[in-house]
């Protein structure tokens, strides 16, 4: 007997997510009232199509063993970690005032490409810095502080 | 029938006035720019913008978002013809013979013939709008919940034909939207649902962070993967003006694109990119010599750009008639409208007759204003295409950034937007279309309350969906969808339209 192969790893690994989020949800939808189909609970719907989910993700597994494809590139981590970080450090807005994060936030993502030449992005976080500032700030008055607020003032 | 058209007259006076002139402009700008641009497309761009209009009357806050979407579409298909690249989803099957034209020298009247077919389609467009909307929100007051669910079906099915990759996949995608969309409070019980005890997540998850996770981050990211490729043309663009034997093959063509988006633009789920599909498949299929497509055969130009402009244009008709947003795009200016405290609606049209007709007039403007931007200015465009990647994803990221945080002034959405963009880049790598997922969501809340409610009146029969007229047609017309989707010639162009894409 042969052992059972993935032949279809993107398939697989959405057939996954698919079951293991939909089990997620029917676990905490769990102690929702269901309802019957004519007064449907808050509950009947997640719970039914949490079901169906499964029933999709079973089917997308099963095809992911017995019809092959190409496996997808591995993961290219270096953006995937550079841009998460830039956003987390836009998260600091309130904190440092958009100038400065804007600047973070750029040179930041720019880890992500390894063709980066450091003078042209640190031009570009000031010249995007100073632009978010003028637009956003400045003339649509939107409410984030311009500068540090960490001190205290 | 000339009665018909008298409100746009009305409208035209409104879409005149300097203030809204200058943002059908600067919305047509914009959308070409980014439709111009591959990497970033008018979802991204339009909930960037989205809290910039609080600040706007609602007219000139719809008139620059719809700008955007259509303007897009010109857009799109010059970096189709000169790089190979669809500058904008709706663009790809524009690849195929655009690209080749240009190899043959004549990238010049492959632009010209996109931008005037995207022309005659945006007027044709905007009056059938003008035609059929007054009777289709009439006929809204005869929807049911059942009709209203049915309706939705028929959507996500649509919805389904532009997705990359499998069927199951597809409905796989669509069915993690509409759990998606349950989170947050019942609006029935008042129950919280899968909200893991975040109080941010009380009204469920923010549609603009989830949008431009999947699209923009999760696109940023993939782009980043692999060192730039991108030629552009370098030769002469050459003689803008196609000869007389364009004219003559564009011609029925175009006419066909145009009719054929105009009514697939109607359909929730509908829009640009289905309806250019579907032109670009029948064109092939009805053609003396179907060999021709692929290796630079003008119609095949000239069917698809007419028939995303027209089907860009009329998807505004289920949000202005139905209330039920056909796309996401459409969904965002949704979300502008309840900004103002207008619901989209049936109602819209006798209680705000200026926002509704200033809008439709508004396309007139903005089509006439898109081929001045796109055709003498094309080389603008082309110089913008050499600006490196590196340099400008981080402004798209800086953008995403304010866009999110300032919608709420909630940090916590800044956070989900780096879990949806990873998500989203996770989506790309397994071969899932966001786009269905997306959709899904939208409706997902609609599609509850109208099954919930047909379901009491009904009282718990189910028959009811296929029992009632227009919900059976409804429902019939999505499993004849389906029915197209497996049939093998419409197979073969969406795969080869795929397999153009990078």
């Amino acid at each position: 007997m042969l052992p059972i192969r993935i032949r279809n790893r993107g398939e697989f690994s959405f057939a996954t997510v698919l079951i293991g989020g939909a089990a997620w949800g029917l676990w905490l939808v769990s102690d929702l009232r269901f309802g019957t189909a004519m007064r449907m609970g808050p509950g009947y719907m997640p719970t039914m199509l949490c079901w169906i989910a499964i029933g999709i993700g079973a089917v997308l597994a099963i095809r992911s063993v017995a019809v092959s494809a190409p496996p997808p590139a591995a993961w290219a981590w270096r953006p995937v970690l550079s841009i998460s970080a830039a956003i987390g450090a836009f998260m600091l807005v309130e904190k440092i005032g958009l100038l400065v994060c804007v600047g973070l936030v750029v040179l930041v993502a720019s880890l992500g490409d390894r063709e980066t030449r450091w003078s042209h992005s640190a031009m570009l976080a000031a010249g995007l810095a100073t632009f978010a500032a003028l637009i956003f700030v400045v003339m649509l008055g939107l409410p984030m502080p311009l500068l540090p607020t960490l001190l205290g003032y | 029938m000339l009665d018909a058209f008298a409100p746009i007259f009305g409208g035209l006076s409104v879409a005149l006035e300097p203030a809204n002139l200058l943002y059908c402009f600067i919305g047509a700008m914009i959308g070409t720019l980014i439709g111009v641009l591959p990497g970033i497309g008018p979802i991204a761009t339009v909930a960037m913008l989205l809290p910039v209009t609080f600040y706007l009357s609602p007219v000139s806050a719809l008139i620059m978002l719809a700008g955007i979407y259509y303007g897009a579409q010109y857009g799109g298909s010059t970096t189709a013809i000169l790089v190979n690249l669809p500058g904008e989803n709706s663009s790809v099957v524009t690849c195929l013979d655009g690209y080749q034209l240009a190899r043959q020298g004549r990238a010049g009247p492959a632009l010209a013939v996109a931008a005037l077919a995207s022309l005659f389609a945006g007027v044709c467009a905007t009056l059938v709008i003008a035609l059929f909307a007054p009777p289709l929100a009439e006929m809204a007051l005869l929807f049911g919940p059942a009709e209203y669910f049915s309706l939705m079906v028929l959507g996500l099915v649509a919805a389904i034909v532009l997705a990359q990759g499998s069927l199951v996949s597809a409905l796989g995608m669509i069915v993690l939207g509409l759990i998606l969309s349950m989170v947050g409070t019942d609006v029935n019980t008042g129950a919280l649902r899968m909200t893991l005890g975040i109080p941010e997540l009380n009204d469920g998850i923010g549609f603009v962070p989830l949008a431009m996770g999947l699209f923009a981050i999760g696109d940023i990211i993939r782009n980043l993967e692999n060192p730039e490729a991108r030629s552009v043309m370098t030769g002469k663009i050459g003689q803008l003006w196609p000869t007389r034997d364009d004219f003559k093959r564009c011609i029925p063509a175009v006419m066909r694109g145009t009719s054929l988006g105009s009514i697939l633009g109607l359909l929730p789920g509908g829009g640009a990119m289905l309806s250019s599909f579907a032109a670009y498949t029948l064109e092939k299929r009805i053609s003396d010599d179907p060999s021709r497509f692929g290796r630079g055969a003008i119609e095949g130009v000239a069917a698809p750009e007419s028939a995303n402009n027209a089907g860009a244009q009329t998807s505004f008709i289920p949000l202005l008639t139905l209330g039920i947003p056909a796309n996401p795009v459409i969904a965002l200016m949704a979300g502008a409208m309840m900004i103002h405290g207008i619901q989209p609606g049936p109602q819209v049209m006798t209680n705000n007759p200026d926002l509704f007709w200033g809008l439709i007039a508004s396309m007139l403007v903005g089509n006439a204003m898109l081929v001045v931007i796109n055709l003498p200015l094309i080389g603008l465009w082309v110089s913008l295409l050499k600006v490196p990647y590196r340099l400008f994803y981080p402004a798209i990221l800086v953008f995403c950034c304010i866009g999110v945080y300032t919608l709420n002034n909630s940090i916590f959405e800044v956070g989900l937007l780096i879990l949806f963009g990873v998500v989203g880049y996770a989506f790309l790598k397994w071969g899932c279309e966001p786009a269905p997922l997306l959709l899904a969501f939208v409706l997902g809340p609609l599609m509850e309350e109208n099954l919930r409610r047909a379901m009491l009146l009904s009282r718990g029969d189910p028959s009811t969906f296929i029992t009632r007229p227009i919900s059976l047609g409804l429902l019939l017309a999505a499993f004849g969808l389906l029915l197209l989707i497996v049939l093998p010639a419409f197979k073969r162009t969406r795969a080869q339209a795929f397999q153009e894409q990078p």
